[in-house]
């Protein structure tokens, strides 16, 4: 169905993409204002020290040895250490940190968005004009509208402050429980770490209470995500289907006596995703990006932020290493899209 | 077909405004969706807050900081009603309470109106006309020109747009606060305009009255002036419209991210990071509750009423627009 | 549709041709670059700094060119495919695309080279 060749010639283009993507990184940061040596050296640092600062990073070697230096570098996953976040930390080791966390946060959100935003969105093409359409719609249209930032906040007031049933930030009760990473995924972390401990002791509901913990931590900024993309996946569910219901095809299938319903999902639910799909591919990346925001109002340090700090304060590796990471998940999300998108539509495929 | 259209806009404009609203499908579909039309009178009321607070609102001091001192909060006045609060100042005494400086969030609320709106035009006004141009260019002269700037335009629109309007503010020196993220932004608007307009150019380039003026002789600009960008006009509307509840909310983020606004500058991104950080743990709902609040009943306007022209846009139209 | 140096050409043919687009491309943007670079040390700017802003708006090209490349090859077929499904044709061909951002990548990778050139000879 989907061949072997149309997934290796996809992941064969990864190279091109990052190579494009470091190369754009690299320019952009050398036509940005500023002297990373400078940064590094501090203000009141004299004009000597900040010279003996560029020799040692090889600022002043001429720029295209810079650059070839750069992808020599960036080929073997090697960003150099950060200038200033986590000085001396190597960039790599920082975002093997900081990844899963963002991943960890945009995959339950997306689930969310998914399981709440395709039922939705059927139902109110199902129900076409009728209340629970327009609740729908209007609910829809006011998740989008309401930006991350501020449903954070209030969810945070109401659940965690207010009612008092979640956790106001973190991603786990770091003061009750130390919990040795394993993935970095502290959900799947705390899981695993459970299920070690039941096989070596018995089992014990205390050694599940980290995994909890963690549970507890990721419904709210999980939900707040999930809420915007649920509200952007229900509407695009919405139109398509209404689109599919509308051909001749469903009509003529139903005038040749098959039910109504079966109807609308064997014919229609296949082709009305096929549109979806590829906005649920462009919305993960989104929702990486949107994670920054995320991240900032739940007090979670993930890439979102490191790219955020490392823009503010001028610290090229980290810049040019979560870009680059960006770019990585992104290129793989879409050739997820695309590996979906002929096994829904096998007419893209030649 | 020619000499049809000729009647039926030269009818359009013997009934004068009503009658040619009446006579636009585009118009009386929208007039009689009842969201849009909320949509619609949100904007005006954001509109009119705005104009007032530019000119009655005190900038100075609703911009005042205090150095060294840390001033008591006051919550709303109407607090009291629940209890929590008690004030001897009346019900109505800081309705929304005050900031971090003592500040009544009020004022500066009503002046996050004024900002929002004027850099939300600005964004998307010179969004738009970058993105006519290039669009209607490309549907226009096609070949090369438009494999160039399309596909420009495609590399910049498969970045997710906060990550890529967050790249792009590295470029622009800091000092330029505000403006930083408004040319950002505009880079990341642009492309979304140049692929609708192109759409929609293209699909009145097919009509065969622009082949037909083609053939007679007209030159190109005037053809692109007089046929295509007014047939376009809905769909740029269209696009404007839910682009610029976008726009707010992105700048909105990028001052809350700390790329935008100044410290100290009431705009609603901005009250709303101060609040959240600083006011939030603390109790002090208000702080961040009204900025953000007013921040989505504006863009949730702008939302109902560019779905509601999207809806009555003509179906040819609307493909390009999503 | 389909790109006509593909079918019945031999794959030394093919390189050829597609070694002509890019290298005509890095030819004129080697002269740009160089011409850049002269450019900005006649108006008196320092060799240096000039040098380093052509090598990184020809980078700038460069990465877009590829990116647009590679971007063309990943979702050309699907918007083929999509536009075909939808009968919207806009005469956007993948093939074409590819050409225009294979263009603008050589222009970029040439301007690098010049600039590398031109700042060697003005030492």
């Amino acid at each position: 169905m989907v061949s072997l060749r149309f997934v290796a010639k996809r992941l064969l283009l990864l190279v091109p993409v990052l190579f494009g993507v470091a190369t754009l990184v690299f320019a952009i940061l050398h036509l940005s204002p500023g002297n990373p040596a400078r940064v590094i050296a501090g203000n009141r640092a004299s004009e000597e020290f900040v010279r003996q600062i560029e020799r040692e990073l090889g600022l002043d070697d001429p720029i295209w040895v810079q650059y070839g230096r750069f992808l020599a570098d960036a080929a073997q996953l090697e960003f150099g250490e950060s200038y200033t976040i986590q000085r001396d930390t190597a960039v790599r080791e920082i975002l093997r940190n900081k990844l899963p966390v963002t991943l960890e946060l945009a995959i339950y959100g997306q689930l969310i968005g998914i399981l709440l935003g395709l039922p939705l969105g059927i139902l109110s093409a199902i129900k076409q004009d009728t209340l629970t359409d327009h609740l729908t719609r209007v609910g829809a249209l006011s998740g989008i509208s309401v930006p991350i930032f501020w449903s954070g906040p209030l969810a945070i007031l109401l659940f965690a402050q207010f009612l008092g049933w979640f956790p106001t930030s973190g991603r786990i009760n770091s003061q009750a429980f130390s919990i040795e990473p394993i993935t970095g995924v502290i959900t799947l972390d705390t899981f695993v770490r459970g299920v070690e401990a039941t096989l070596s002791n018995g089992f014990a509901v205390s050694d599940f209470a980290p995994f909890f913990s963690a549970v507890e931590h990721m419904v709210l900024p999980a939900a707040t995500i999930g809420i915007y993309s649920m509200a952007l996946i229900s509407r695009m569910m919405r139109s398509s289907m209404l689109e599919v219901i509308r051909q001749d095809y469903i009509r003529t299938a139903r005038a040749k006596g098959q039910g109504a319903k079966i109807t609308l999902m064997k014919h229609g639910l296949r082709n009305a995703l096929i549109p979806v799909v590829t906005v649920i591919g462009i919305q993960f990346g989104t929702l990486l990006g949107g994670a920054v925001l995320t991240e900032t109002v739940f007090g979670i340090g993930g890439i979102g932020t490191l790219l955020v700090q490392a823009i503010e304060v001028g610290d090229y590796p980290v810049v040019q290493g979560t870009v680059l990471t960006f770019a990585f998940l992104f290129t793989l999300v879409n050739l997820g899209v695309d590996i979906t998108y002929s096994y829904l539509d096998p007419r893209i495929q030649q | 077909m020619s000499a049809e259209t000729e009647t039926g806009t030269r009818a359009g404009r013997d009934r004068g405004l009503l009658g040619r609203v009446r006579a636009s499908p585009f118009l009386s579909e929208l007039l009689s969706n009842r969201l849009a039309l909320v949509g619609l009178s949100i904007i005006l009321v954001v509109v009119t807050v705005a104009v007032y607070a530019r000119a009655f609102v005190d900038f100075e001091t609703i911009t005042r900081v205090q150095f060294g001192a840390n001033p008591p909060r006051a919550a709303p006045g109407w607090m009291a009603l629940f209890g929590t609060e008690t004030q001897a100042a009346g019900l109505l005494h800081y309705p929304f309470g005050t900031d971090g400086q003592a500040r009544d969030i009020l004022p500066r609320v009503l002046y996050g109106a004024w900002y929002a709106m004027l850099y939300g035009t600005i964004t998307v006004g010179i969004s738009t006309v970058a993105g006519v141009g290039l669009g209607t260019l490309a549907a226009y002269y096609g070949d090369v020109t438009d494999n160039v700037v399309m596909r420009t335009m495609d590399v910049l629109l498969a970045f997710p747009s906060l990550l890529l309007a967050l790249a792009l503010v590295a470029i622009f020196p800091d000092d330029l606060g505000l403006w930083r993220a408004v040319a950002a932004l505009t880079l990341v608007y642009t492309p979304r305009f140049a692929r609708v307009i192109r759409g929609a150019a293209l699909a009145v380039l097919e009509d065969e009255y622009v082949d037909a003026t083609v053939a007679l002789g007209a030159r190109d600009p005037r053809v692109l002036v007089r046929h295509v960008l007014p047939n376009c006009l809905a769909p740029i509307t269209v696009q404007s419209t839910l682009n610029f509840g976008l726009a707010i909310i992105d700048l909105a983020a990028l001052s809350f991210l700390g790329f935008g606004a100044a410290a100290g500058t009431p705009s609603w991104g901005l009250m709303l990071s101060n609040g959240v950080e600083r006011g939030l743990l603390t109790g002090e709902w208000w702080w961040s509750f009204f900025p953000g609040f007013f921040l989505a009943v504006t863009v949730l306007g702008f939302n109902l009423l560019g779905d509601g022209m999207r809806d009555a846009l003509d179906p040819r139209m609307r493909e390009a627009i999503d | 549709m389909s790109d006509p140096i593909a079918s019945h050409a031999t794959l030394a043919d093919r390189l050829l041709v597609r070694a002509r687009l890019v290298g005509g491309a890095a030819l004129v943007g080697l002269l740009a670059g160089t011409l850049g670079v002269l450019a900005l040390a006649l108006l008196g700017s320092d060799a240096r700094f000039a040098s380093e802003q052509v090598f990184a708006v020809c980078a700038l090209a460069l990465g877009f060119g590829v990116l647009g490349w590679s971007g063309s090859v990943l979702a050309g077929r699907t918007v083929e495919g999509l536009q075909s499904s939808l009968d919207t044709n806009t005469e956007w061909t993948e093939a074409d695309s590819r050409r225009a951002m294979a263009r603008i990548g050589g222009f970029g990778a040439g301007g690098m080279a010049g600039t590398v050139v031109s700042t060697v000879l003005l030492g």
